[in-house]
C-alpha cells in the first residue's frame, strides 16, 4: 500500500506543479508521511504578491516553473533509502525507538567455547543500504568463440585482398607484463633482457597509436668518461704497506701540501705592505724639488726655483714651419716621373724574382718541409691534449672539480694488525667525488641561507636600564 | 639587406646544447626533480668544445645538456603528470633503464659502481637519514651477489687498504672491482649531497637486482634465493622470520646452493695443438686456484672481520665457522678437533690446540693474492707480519720490485725460501751463529789475500814458486752461456762500427733506458740501508736489555 501511495503522490506532484502552497499542503496532508527534513512540514510561508506571467509560451515553461519541492522530496526519499534502508515511515516502531528501562546489571556470560559474538563495530560497518551495488557488465560478458573466429576470418580475407581493417583489433600486441613496483626490500625482479619487445608489431601502427618507443639518441649510450668506476688505491695505501710504496704515497701527499703552501706564501708575498715605505709629506716634497736645488742654498729660494725654470723652458720652444708655396709644373712632372720609375722598378724586380725562384727551389723545399713539420707537431700536440682532456674531469658548471685529499696514514699511525686498524677516509665521500670526476654530476655547493631582510637587534627595556 | 644574411647562434653547436635552467623549464620540473630524473635516465651534462659559441657570446659558466637528450626525456610519460616524488619514482620504474643497457654485458660493465654503492649503503646505520627500506634492499642485494660469487668461485684478488677492502672477481669474462667499507662506525661527511646519492642508489639497486637475476639464471639457481629450512638452527627463537634473517649478513650461508657442474666450454674449432695445450693448462691452473682452501677447516675468532673472511674462505672451498654467540650460522665450535686453521688477531691465545695452526687474518688475503697456500710460519701470533702487497699493481720490466714480492714470485715458481740472516729477536742463538759465520768468511778471505801477497813477493824476489804443473780439468762449457756471449760480442762490434751521429743518438737512448734501472737500484740501496739500520737498532736494544 505504501508503494502505491508513493507512486500516486509523485504523479500528483508532477501534475500540479504550479503553486508552492498547494504542494506543501498536499505533501503534508498525506497520511503517515514523516519527512526526514523538518521544513517539509505543512508550515506555510508567507508569499507576497507575485508577478503575472504567461505560462503558455515555451520560453516560460522552464523559467517560471519551480520544481524545487519535488526535487527536495525526491532527494529526501533517496536519502532515507541510503542511510536507513527504506522509508522511515515504513519502519516498525521497534526498529526506531526503544524504551529506556535503566541500566541492566551486567552479567558476565561465560564465552561459549569457539563462537563469540561479532563485534558491534563490525555490525555497524556492515552495509545497510537498500541501494544495490552497480552491476559489472563487463564481468558478465563472455567472448563468443564462434563470433570471434568469424570476425578473424573476415579480417584475414580482407587483408589477403589488400584491404586493411579500420580497427586493427587483431594487431593488438600484448603489453609487456608490468613490473611490480614497490620499495619493498623483498620485491621481485624479472629478466628484462629476455622479455619480448613491442618492435614485433607494425611500425606504422605503433607510430599512429603513439606506442612506438622513442629511439634513444646514440650519444646517450656513450659513457661520459673513460675512467674506471672504482679506482684502486696505490699500494702504499695498504693497511700494512711495504716501506717504499708507503714512502712514495707520503711523498705525493707531501707534494700536494707543498704546492698549497707555496700558493699561500706567494699570495701573502704579493699582498705584503711595508709601512715604512709609505709616502710622507717630507718625502713627497723632496721628490718634487729633486734636482732643482743646489746643495747649501736656503730653503726660501727653493720656492722661486721652480718658477724660474719654467720660464726658461718656454724660450726654447720651436716655432711652426713657414707656409708652403704652390707647386710648379716642373715639380709635378718630376714627381710623376719618379712615381712611374718606382713602379717600373718594382715590376722589373718582380719579374726577376719570379725567374730566380727557379733556382731557389731547394731552399723553398726546405722551407715548405719546415712548415709541414710545424703543422704536424701542432696536430700531434693538439691530439695528445685532447686525449689527456678526456681523462680529466670536465667543467660542467660554476664550480670547478676539487680533487679529494689523498687518504694516507702517517708512519706512526700505521696499524700492525687488522684489529688495531683505524680506517681512513670515508667511502661515501670517495664515491661522491668519483661520480663528479666521471662527469656524472656537476660539483655543487650547499645552498646558503640568505636572509631577505637584515636582522634587527633590539635591546629590551629592562636591559637598557642596566648600566 | 638583413633578410638573407645568416644570423649568429641560430645553427650549429649553439642549437645542439641547452642550458640546465632552460631544460628544466622545458620539462616543467623543479631542480631537485630534474636532477633525479637525469640520474635515473642516465642523462649527463656535457661540456661543449666552444663554450662561447654555445653560450651565445657570453663566457659565464653554465651547465649544458644535449638538446637531443632533453627531447628524449620529454617522451617520458611521467613528466607531464609529475606531482609527488613517490608517484614520480613509481612511474619512472617502468623504464628501468632497460634501454640504457641493451645487452647484459653492458650492464655488467656498470655493475662495479652499483656494487660499491650497495655495499656502502648496507653499512649505514638505520637512523632514518635515508629510508630504512633502501638499506635493507641494499643488504639483500649485496648478500645475493656475494652468494653468486661464492657459488661460481669467481673471486680473484683481495686488497686490504686503509679505506676499505677491494675485491676483484671475473664474471662472464668481465673483470669487476668493488670496494667494501669496514664495518666499524664512521662519521657521515657533511659536504655530500645525500639526495643525489640516494637517487643513484635507487637506480643502482634496480640494476643490480636485474643483474643478479640474470646471473642466478646462468647458474640455474632459484631467484630470489630462499632460506634453507632450519634444522641446524639451534639459536633460541626458531620462529625467526625471513625479515630478521635478511637483516643479518650471514644469510648467504643459508642459501640454497645446488651442486654445480662447471661446464668448461671448449670451442670446437680447428686450432693448433699448442694453443689447446696452453688453454688446457690455463684452465687447469684456474681450477687449482678455485680449490685453494678445499678440505681445510677454519675457525674465526671473535675479533676478526667475520663477513669478509667467511666470504673469501667460502669462495675457495673452505669450511668456516665462528663462535655461536656472535651470529647465526655457525656450524661447529672452537673445540672441534678437526679444525686445521684458527684465525686469531690477538697477541697471544690462552688455550692452544695441538693439531691446528693459529694464524693472523692476513694469511688468508695474501694466500688468495699469491694463488697458493703461503707458509704459515710468517703469520703466527705475535710475529711481525710481512707487508700486505697490492695485487692490483702490475710491475713492468725494470721497475722496483719490493723484496717481499720477489720472495713471493720465487715461492710461486717452486723454489724454496732461502734462509735469511734476518730473524726474530727471540732467536738470539741463530744471530750469534750468523755473526760467527760472517766472521769466519772474512777470515777466509783475509787468508786468501795473504797467500796471494806471499806468492807475488816470492815472484818478485825471483824465487822458484812452489807451484807445479798439474793436469788440467775439463771445464763443462755451457752452450747457452756461449751463445749469449757471442751475441754480446756481436753487439759490441756493431756499436763500435756505428757512425758518430748514430752513436750519439744511441747513447742518448740508452741513457734514457738506463735511468729507470738506476732509479730501481737507488731504491734497492735505500731499502738495504733501512734494513741494516733497523737491524742495528735491534742489536742495540738487545744489548741494552742485557
Amino acid at each position: 500500500v505504501t508503494i502505491i501511495h508513493q507512486a500516486s503522490h509523485i504523479i500528483l506532484l508532477y501534475v500540479n506543479m504550479a503553486a508552492a502552497r498547494r504542494h506543501r499542503r498536499v505533501a503534508a496532508s498525506q497520511p503517515g508521511f514523516i519527512p526526514l527534513k523538518s521544513d517539509l512540514d505543512g508550515k506555510s510561508l508567507s508569499i507576497g504578491r507575485r508577478k503575472r506571467v504567461n505560462k503558455n509560451k515555451k520560453k516560460n515553461w522552464n523559467k517560471y516553473s519551480d520544481i524545487n519541492d519535488v526535487e527536495e522530496f525526491l532527494d529526501d526519499v533517496r536519502l532515507q533509502e541510503r542511510a536507513t534502508g527504506g522509508l522511515i515511515a515504513d519502519k516498525t516502531d521497534e526498529s526506531l525507538f526503544f524504551v529506556d528501562t535503566g541500566t541492566k546489571e551486567s552479567v558476565l556470560e561465560p564465552e561459549t567455547g569457539k563462537k563469540s559474538k561479532p563485534l558491534r563495530i563490525d555490525l555497524i560497518l556492515q552495509p545497510t543500504s537498500n541501494v544495490a551495488p552497480p552491476k559489472d557488465i563487463l564481468a558478465h560478458q563472455r567472448p563468443n568463440a564462434k563470433k570471434e573466429r568469424r570476425i578473424a576470418q573476415k579480417i584475414q580475407k580482407l587483408t589477403d585482398m589488400g584491404v586493411l581493417p579500420r580497427r586493427k583489433r587483431p594487431q593488438k600486441v600484448p603489453v609487456k607484463e608490468k613490473p611490480i613496483i614497490s620499495k619493498d626490500p623483498d620485491r621481485n625482479f624479472y629478466d628484462i633482457w629476455s622479455a619480448g619487445s613491442p618492435e614485433t608489431a607494425d611500425p606504422y601502427y605503433l607510430e599512429q597509436t603513439k606506442k612506438k618507443l622513442v629511439k634513444r639518441p646514440e650519444k646517450m649510450n656513450e659513457k661520459p668518461s673513460l675512467l674506471p668506476a672504482v679506482e684502486v688505491i696505490a699500494p702504499g695505501g695498504s693497511y700494512n704497506p711495504d716501506f717504499l710504496s708507503h714512502q712514495a704515497l707520503l711523498l705525493e701527499a707531501h707534494e700536494v701540501e707543498v704546492t698549497k703552501l707555496k700558493a699561500e706564501t706567494k699570495l701573502a708575498r704579493k699582498l705584503a705592505v711595508n709601512k715604512k715605505e709609505f709616502a710622507t709629506q717630507e718625502t713627497t716634497f723632496k721628490e718634487q724639488i729633486e734636482g732643482l736645488v743646489e746643495e747649501g742654498e736656503e730653503p726660501e729660494n727653493e720656492t722661486e726655483g721652480p718658477e724660474a725654470v719654467a720660464d726658461a723652458d718656454e724660450d726654447e720652444a720651436v716655432g711652426p714651419t713657414a707656409q708652403q708655396e704652390k707647386k710648379t709644373e716642373k715639380q709635378r712632372k718630376r714627381e710623376k716621373d719618379e712615381r712611374i720609375k718606382e713602379l717600373q722598378k718594382k715590376a722589373a724586380r718582380q719579374m726577376i724574382d719570379s725567374r730566380q725562384q727557379l733556382f731557389k727551389l731547394r731552399s723553398i723545399e726546405t722551407e715548405l718541409k719546415k712548415r709541414e713539420q710545424k703543422t704536424k707537431m701542432r696536430q700531434i700536440k693538439r691530439k695528445t691534449q685532447q686525449e689527456a682532456q678526456k681523462t680529466l674531469p670536465r667543467r660542467l658548471g660554476k664550480l670547478k672539480f676539487q680533487a679529494p685529499d689523498l687518504d694516507v696514514q702517517l708512519s706512526d699511525e700505521l696499524a700492525g694488525s687488522l684489529r688495531t686498524l683505524k680506517p681512513e677516509g670515508s667511502v661515501l665521500k670517495d664515491r661522491f667525488k668519483s661520480l663528479q670526476k666521471r662527469n656524472l654530476i656537476e660539483p655543487r655547493e650547499r645552498a646558503k641561507f640568505k636572509r631577505k631582510h637584515k636582522l634587527k637587534y633590539v635591546e629590551k627595556r629592562d636591559f637598557k636600564e642596566i648600566k | 639587406m638583413g633578410g638573407l644574411q645568416k644570423k649568429k647562434y641560430e645553427s650549429g653547436s649553439a642549437t645542439n646544447y641547452i642550458s640546465r635552467n632552460k631544460a628544466r623549464k622545458k620539462l616543467c620540473l623543479s631542480l631537485a626533480d630534474f636532477r633525479r630524473l637525469c640520474i635515473l635516465k642516465g642523462v649527463y651534462p656535457h661540456e661543449p668544445k666552444h663554450k662561447k659559441k654555445v653560450n651565445k657570446g657570453s663566457t659565464a659558466q653554465r651547465t649544458f645538456y644535449l638538446l637531443k637528450d632533453i627531447r628524449f626525456l620529454l617522451h617520458e610519460p611521467i613528466v607531464g603528470k609529475f606531482r609527488e616524488y613517490k608517484i614520480f619514482v613509481r612511474k619512472l620504474r617502468k623504464a628501468y633503464g632497460d634501454l640504457q643497457y641493451p645487452t647484459f654485458i653492458d650492464a655488467l660493465r656498470d655493475v662495479d659502481d652499483a656494487l660499491s654503492m650497495c655495499f656502502l649503503f648496507s653499512t649505514f646505520a638505520r637512523t632514518g637519514k635515508c629510508h630504512v627500506q633502501t638499506i635493507q634492499l641494499c643488504r639483500r642485494l649485496s648478500v645475493e651477489w656475494m652468494n653468486y660469487i661464492v657459488t661460481s668461485r669467481s673471486l680473484k684478488k683481495v686488497f686490504l687498504s686503509i679505506k676499505g677492502i677491494y675485491y676483484q672477481a671475473e664474471v662472464l669474462g668481465q673483470t669487476i672491482t668493488w670496494l667494501v667499507p669496514y664495518q666499524f662506525a664512521h662519521d657521515h661527511p657533511t659536504d655530500v649531497d645525500y639526495r643525489v646519492m640516494a637517487t643513484f642508489t635507487e637506480f643502482y639497486t634496480t640494476l643490480l637486482g636485474f643483474v643478479n637475476f640474470r646471473l642466478y639464471q646462468t647458474l640455474n639457481l632459484l631467484y630470489p634465493p630462499k632460506v634453507r629450512d632450519t634444522h641446524t638452527l639451534s639459536a633460541p627463537g626458531s620462529e625467526l622470520t625471513n625479515a630478521y634473517l635478511l637483516q643479518s649478513l650471514a644469510l648467504f650461508h643459508w642459501f640454497l646452493c645446488l651442486i654445480l657442474s662447471f661446464s668448461h666450454l671448449h670451442p670446437c674449432s680447428q686450432e693448433d695443438m699448442e694453443k689447446m695445450e696452453a688453454r688446457v693448462k690455463a684452465q687447469h691452473e684456474q681450477d687449482k686456484q678455485k680449490k685453494l682452501f678445499e678440505g681445510l677447516k677454519f675457525f674465526l675468532n671473535r675479533e676478526v672481520p667475520r663477513e669478509s673472511l667467511a666470504f673469501i674462505l667460502r669462495c675457495f672451498g673452505a669450511q668456516v665457522s665462528w663462535d655461536k654467540s656472535l651470529c647465526i650460522g655457525s656450524t661447529y665450535d672452537a673445540e672441534d678437533e678437526t679444525i686445521t686453521h684458527h684465525i686469531v688477531d690477538r697477541p697471544n691465545m690462552d688455550k692452544q690446540y695441538m693439531n691446528r695452526y693459529y694464524i693472523q687474518p692476513q694469511w688468508v688475503f695474501d694466500s688468495v693474492n699469491a694463488k697458493m697456500l703461503l707458509p704459515v710460519e710468517d703469520y703466527f701470533l705475535g710475529v711481525t707480519l710481512p707487508p700486505h702487497l697490492s695485487p692490483f699493481v702490475e710491475e713492468k720490466e725494470g721497475d722496483y720490485v719490493p723484496p717481499e714480492k720477489l720472495k713471493l714470485l720465487a715461492l710461486q715458481r717452486g723454489e724454496r725460501p732461502v734462509e735469511e740472516d734476518e730473524e726474530d729477536d727471540e732467536e738470539e742463538e741463530e744471530e750469534e751463529d750468523d755473526d760467527e759465520e760472517e766472521e769466519e768468511d772474512d777470515d777466509e778471505e783475509a787468508e786468501e789475500e795473504a797467500k796471494l801477497k806471499e806468492m807475488e813477493e816470492k815472484k818478485s824476489q825471483g824465487k822458484a814458486l812452489p807451484v807445479k804443473v798439474t793436469p788440467g780439468k775439463v771445464k763443462s762449457e755451457n752452450r747457452h752461456r756461449l751463445e749469449q756471449e757471442e751475441k754480446a760480442e756481436e753487439k759490441r762490434l756493431a756499436i763500435m762500427m756505428m757512425k758518430k751521429r748514430d752513436k750519439y743518438l744511441y747513447d742518448k737512448i740508452m741513457f734514457g733506458k738506463k735511468r729507470h734501472v738506476r732509479e730501481t737500484n737507488k731504491m734497492v740501496a735505500k731499502r738495504k740501508a733501512l734494513d741494516e739500520a733497523s737491524k742495528a737498532d735491534r742489536k742495540k736494544k738487545k744489548q741494552k736489555k742485557q
